[in-house]
């Protein structure tokens, strides 16, 4: 018997200097699917950086990672229309139906890729894409909606609140959220039913890092917060500058900022020698840092699932986010391995916390090593997976089965 | 800082209650202006959006802004790493800084009054809105206790 046929839609392929948490969620979900058995195609662009969205890598078809990935190229796009409309949303300006659909017009879009859906939509079980506010995930979802399953990835943010947003929630046969709170943000914004909602998330491979080795290889003598990804006010990189800057000043301690990723760093002058930039380094020197930080920080309040933080607490190493992040917070509660901060005040008093007390930190990241080993072992997911698709696209029989 | 209820690693332990503990902690150094400070405020400038639901967020800021809005060209310290020098160098800035202080002391001291200027404004209008939404709440729950099957 042939096996079940998947498409995954995605406007990049994680790897290669595409980082975005929900791209790599998207292609390791992918991944795992093709390893379970399945047949997967991964539809994606050809397109390499979320702002131009240049069509850097050739139109081609590849086996790779155990799937078939279609690279499409993005159509031509008018970009000053789509900043002008994303700013007018941003402002909470009311866009008419027309406007909000031009504004994902000229986002990112592929032809090619939704000619490539009309013909083989019948042949697959479900098409899964995400995340919601790309003109990619959102045209192949309205186009199949009966076997669309929507990993939205959603975010607290104007653009969840826009009518067109109103209408993919409502269409697609399903969600798959990455966390409690993401989806009852779904239940808030869109009245989203139960019984097409499922949490899946993303399995974390396990590992062990050496918590000196970091440290050892960048001279660092004083101990360390770290954030690890895209470096951006909307992932909130200016608001922790601020702060480990504001801490250092106050507290007289002599504590260092390590950030690994990509991006600008706004940082005051006077933090910049306190500042580590690690820029993009190896997964293993990821993990090291991580395991070596006092604390991961994660100020960002749009999160739908936060796998950097997730692999902090792998890491041994405690959290300390942003209050406004639902996610976030459901995440440190749950694993009982990170503290919240709502403004600097809560911040200071928080890390000073932790550096004084080096025996609870070890143990908020024991706790959190095992709370990741046992919630998000591959295993658990893959489970959750099957079960999602199960209950919300039941294999169908063939036509050819029909009488 | 107080020690919070509930340690880790104890049974029951739960990290909610030593964030509300640690947060509790903080509302009352906030409340004793521990954290009026402009360093504090200056921090604070990135995180304002994430803030806009929060009601007690602006008169903290306020608080923050009226502690450094004056500022005293007089406390400023001058330093030098130099140790052999240092003494020589320090004496020599100040010459400059006291030579220059019939120019600087005016930039500064209309700097601070717009400044103050400013921060009246802020609080004023804080003030009034406060007032305002007062009175239109008062005015709301007249209405609906007239009205007792309309409003929600």
């Amino acid at each position: 018997m042939a096996p079940e046929r998947l498409a995954f839609v995605c406007p990049r392929y994680a790897g290669g200097g595409a980082v975005g948490g929900a791209e790599t969620l998207l292609k390791n979900l992918a991944i795992r699917a093709a390893r379970l058995g399945f047949a997967v195609d991964f539809l994606t662009t050809c397109a390499q950086n979320h702002h131009t969205w240049e069509n850097t890598l050739p139109p081609q078809q590849v086996a790779r990672d155990g799937m078939n990935v279609h690279f499409f190229p993005v159509d031509e796009r008018d970009a000053p229309e789509y900043l002008r409309l994303q700013q007018a949303i941003d402002r909470g300006r009311e866009l008419t139906l027309e406007e909000e659909t031009r504004w994902l017009r000229n986002g990112v879009t592929s032809g090619p890729l939704m000619d490539h859906l009309a013909r083989h939509a019948p042949s697959y079980r479900a098409i899964i894409t995400g995340p919601y506010l790309f003109g990619l995930a959102w045209f192949a979802a309205m186009a199949h909606p009966d076997r669309t399953l929507l990993v939205p990835c959603l975010h607290d943010e104007p653009f969840a609140r826009l009518a067109v947003m109103r209408q993919l929630f409502n269409a697609v046969a399903g969600c798959l959220f990455n966390a409690n709170a993401e989806r009852e943000l779904a239940v808030e914004l869109f009245a989203f039913p139960d019984e097409r909602a499922r949490v899946v998330g993303m399995g974390l491979d396990p590992f062990t890092a050496d918590p000196a080795a970091f440290a050892a290889r960048h001279g660092l003598t004083a101990p360390y917060v770290l954030y690890s990804g895209r470096r951006e006010p909307l992932k909130g990189t200016p608001l922790l500058c601020d702060y480990v800057h504001a801490f250092r000043q106050r507290t007289r301690r002599d504590i260092k900022l390590v950030l690994t990723g990509s991006g600008p760093i706004e940082a005051p002058p006077a933090l910049r020698p306190h500042l580590l930039d690690a820029g993009f380094v190896s997964e293993q020197e990821k993990h090291e840092a991580m395991a070596g930080a006092a604390a991961f920080v994660h100020p960002s309040i749009n999160e739908s699932f936060g796998i950097v933080l997730l692999e902090a607490f792998l890491a041994g190493t405690p959290g300390l986010v942003h209050a406004q992040s639902r996610v976030l917070v459901e995440q440190c509660h749950a694993a009982q391995a990170g503290l919240w901060f709502r403004h600097y005040p809560d911040f200071e008093t928080q890390l000073a916390y932790l550096l004084d007390h080096p025996e609870a930190r070890a143990d908020l990241g024991k706790r959190g090593r095992d709370y990741v080993l046992r919630e998000y072992a591959w295993p658990v997911i893959e489970q959750k997976f099957v079960s999602a698709l199960d209950a919300l696209l039941p294999v169908r029989s063939s036509p050819a089965n029909n009488p | 800082m107080t020690t919070p209820i509930l340690s880790i690693g104890a049974p029951g332990f739960d990290v909610a209650q030593l964030v509300a503990d640690l947060q509790a902690a903080v509302d009352r150094k906030l409340a004793d202006g521990v954290y009026a400070d402009a360093r504090v405020a200056r921090a604070e400038h990135t995180n304002l959006v994430n803030l806009r639901g929060s009601d007690d967020f602006i008169g903290f800021y306020l608080t923050c802004l009226r502690e450094a809005v004056f500022i005293d060209i007089s406390d400023y310290e001058i330093h030098e790493r130099r140790r052999v020098l240092g003494p020589l160098l320090i004496a020599f800035k100040k010459v400059v800084w006291n030579l220059l202080k019939f120019y600087t002391y005016r930039l500064w001291s209309q700097q601070n009054q717009v400044n103050g200027l400013i921060v009246t404004a802020l609080e004023g209008m804080e003030d009034q809105t406060a007032r305002k939404l007062a009175a239109l709440e008062q005015r709301v729950a007249e209405l609906e206790a007239r009205n007792p099957g309309h409003g929600s």
